[in-house]
């Protein structure tokens, strides 16, 4: 098998604070040439990525997998040329085109008709391939009356499927798709798996994001397991899905000792967090869809808080709040003497959709009016459809236009 | 590992890069497809985008002319009376700094592509450029009832006004330029920007005609490029004297300022996806 893509050694590091503080504006760079500053000792380098190698094949498809900020979005945007490598390189023996969003570029106030052109040349296509595509597009997106319609009336539902239209009708070499099979109806999801089975079939290479374990397994003969910008698994998809799913994780407690952006007047601090089987036997990696997990806080007491109630919620990545519990619900509330110990929660069915979240997590001794300590934004964590539960409904299910959760229901006709 | 070549080799860059043109060439289609939205999202309300393109130079006429020509008695140049010296003006004048503007903020303003999609940078600020183009042909329209009104008669040279806009043009973008990549480096630029313009637009004889300026500030004027720009299009349309010295400095600047914006530009373009 002849390499498409080969990544050696590809690393990226995000300077945190370097440009913000440094010389955030030309004002302090004009005041700042009078007289030589120290510099900023706060500059925090992150790797997003730390030497990434690997190869794949020619006509391969290869599944990312990894929680949010692994470092799965990022290698995808080296390899689409979005942004550069800080160390590395890829050699790409192909033409790339790569998909990190449906409808990048879409303008409202254009019809259905100039979008597909639009979009069209903008991930690449010419318009010679967009002509002679152009009846499939439609056909594939079943928009034919409402071509000259601006996007702006669209549905949304129609806006994704001419999106999806457009980008599934690319004939690159390489293409890179982050997720976006995670929209439409049902029905439609399931043509764009079919139209990406397709792609990946003609021998073209597929690099494919997902947190929908089904749809990797459907699709990629490999997956690559990101953890923390490393490869953290590499092998045949079902071998790495099932210890993704079962793995446990070597340091399973998020750290929140050092963490400084909390809240709350600090008699306690919560100094970790940790995400684990209902039992308590394991940590997860991951959180299947529907399934029972415990999460444990630790937590740090320095001086004595009676009737101290522990809390928290989930939020989306752009920090909606799903839900929020507390443990003076259950009528559970501790009187915190100085040391350190741990609270557990079991939640007995998430049935949030799967995606990538994040947790806020608070003590409180008189709930809801001020917090001992609170803390947000953090424990990123994944809701993952494993491939054997998967029945029917839940193959296609992802957070998005699904909205965030899913719930049991009963239908009938009543009449 | 393959015995071929790669088609293409991702590595780290730094420091000053090669323009690239064959890569720009490649991308001529998304660039006219840029332009083409920008003109048809323009000028989907054909009427309220005419009435715009028009109304606004054709409004600054009338203010400039109320102010500056009958309260301050400035007056044209040559035989040319003040509305139409004034007019031309502002019309070429809204030409180079509207380019300015939307240049300069052209990667903010496309964060979202630039996020998501790989082009060369540069097809953004230079496909923008298309748009002023066509609101400066088309409200050039209104020069042709007030010449009919005060009897100028263009003269031949008026088939050479498009090669003064495209000096114009090449100055605009290259402050355009220099300003993008500077946005992105040091975030109050874009605050600064509209300022500056606007005492620009005082620098060059656009409401007044150099004649009024006592002789020895003249050559602080001439050496702003756009007095050139501005004389050689009124010469072009009126037939008035061309300064042939400040149009070659504005020439020369132009592609300095093009050229070197242009590179600056690619330059900082590979920080363009993080920091946005």
């Amino acid at each position: 098998m002849t390499a498409s893509v080969a990544i050696e050694g590809l690393s990226k590091r995000f300077r945190i604070g370097a440009m913000r503080e440094d010389y955030a504006t030309l004002r302090d760079r004009i005041s700042g040439m009078f007289r030589r500053r120290p510099k900023s000792p706060e500059t925090r380098e992150i790797w997003a990525l730390r030497d990434i190698n690997f190869e794949i094949g020619h006509g391969e498809a290869l599944g990312l997998i990894g929680h949010n900020g692994a470092g799965k979005s990022t290698l995808l945007k080296i390899l689409s040329r979005i942004t550069e490598p800080t160390e590395g390189r890829a050699l790409l023996y192909g033409r790339v085109a790569s998909l990190l969003e449906v409808g990048t570029g879409f303008h409202p106030e254009l019809t259905g008709r100039e979008n597909i052109y639009l979009n069209g040349a903008i991930l690449g296509m010419t318009r010679a391939e967009i002509r002679h595509n152009f009846d499939a597009i439609v056909a594939f997106a079943e928009v034919e009356k409402f071509l000259d319609t601006p996007v702006k009336r669209y549905s949304s539902g129609m806006f994704v499927r001419l999106a999806f239209a457009v980008a599934a009708h690319l004939t690159p070499e390489i293409l890179l798709v982050d997720e976006v099979l995670a929209v439409g109806d049902i029905e439609f999801q399931r043509r764009c798996l079919g139209r990406m089975n397709e792609v990946a079939r003609s021998g073209r290479t597929v690099v494919f994001v997902s947190h929908n374990l089904a749809s990797i397994e459907t699709l990629c003969q490999r997956v690559v397991l990101l953890s923390r910008g490393k490869i953290e698994q590499i092998g045949p998809t079902r071998e790495v899905l099932i210890s993704y799913l079962s793995r446990r994780g070597r340091d399973a407690v998020v750290d929140l000792s050092a963490f400084s952006e909390r809240e709350g007047e600090g008699r306690a601090r919560i100094t970790g967090l940790e995400i684990l089987t209902a039992d308590g036997s394991g940590p997860l990696d991951a959180i299947e869809f529907r399934s029972s997990f415990r999460v444990r806080l630790h937590y740090r007491v320095h001086e004595r808080v009676a009737g101290a109630s522990f809390g928290f919620g989930l939020l989306t990545t752009n920090g909606e709040r799903i839900f929020i519990t507390e443990s003076f619900e259950s009528g559970r509330t501790f009187d915190l003497e100085p040391g350190e110990g741990t609270v557990d929660c079991v939640i007995d069915t998430i049935n949030v959709l799967p995606g990538g979240y994040r947790f806020e997590i608070w003590i409180s001794d008189i709930p809801g009016v001020q917090a001992t300590d609170y803390l947000s934004n953090i424990g990123e964590i994944e809701i993952v459809v494993s491939a054997e539960a998967a029945d029917h409904s839940v193959t296609t299910l992802t957070s998005g236009l699904r909205g965030v959760v899913h719930l049991q229901t009963t239908w009938s006709r009543s009449r | 590992m393959s015995a071929t070549a790669p088609l293409f080799v991702i590595q780290p860059t730094s420091g000053w890069r090669a323009l690239d043109l064959r890569e720009l060439w490649a991308y001529r289609e998304l660039l006219l497809i840029f332009a083409w939205r920008d003109l048809k999202v323009r000028y989907r309300q054909t009427l309220l985008g005419a009435v715009w393109v028009m109304g606004q130079p054709l409004v600054t006429m009338l203010i400039f002319t109320l102010v500056f020509n009958r309260v301050a008695k400035f007056g044209g140049s040559e035989h040319v009376p003040y509305p139409l010296f004034v007019l031309s003006g502002v019309l070429l004048w809204n030409f180079v700094s509207g380019a300015i503007f939307q240049a300069g903020n052209s990667l903010i303003g496309s964060s979202y592509l630039i996020s998501k999609v790989y082009f060369p940078r540069l097809v953004v600020p230079l496909s923008n450029i298309f748009v002023f183009v066509v609101d400066l042909a088309v409200a050039a329209l209104l020069l042709v009832p007030l010449m009919i009104r005060y009897r100028v008669t263009p003269p031949l040279a008026i088939l050479l006004a498009p090669l003064v806009v495209v000096v114009a043009a090449l100055f605009a973008l290259g402050i355009g330029l220099w300003i993008a990549a500077l946005n992105v480096e040091y975030r109050d630029v874009r605050v600064v920007v509209p300022f500056i313009l606007q005492l620009a637009m005082f620098a060059t004889p656009i409401v007044y005609p150099l004649s009024r300026l006592p002789e020895r500030y003249h050559f602080l004027i001439l050496a702003n490029p756009m007095t050139g720009i501005v004389e050689a299009f009124r010469a072009t349309l009126f037939g008035t004297s061309l300064p042939v010295g400040a149009l070659l400095w504005s020439i020369a600047a132009s592609i300095l300022v093009f050229v070197g914006g242009a590179f600056y530009f690619r330059r900082m373009e590979r920080l363009f996806a993080d920091v946005l």
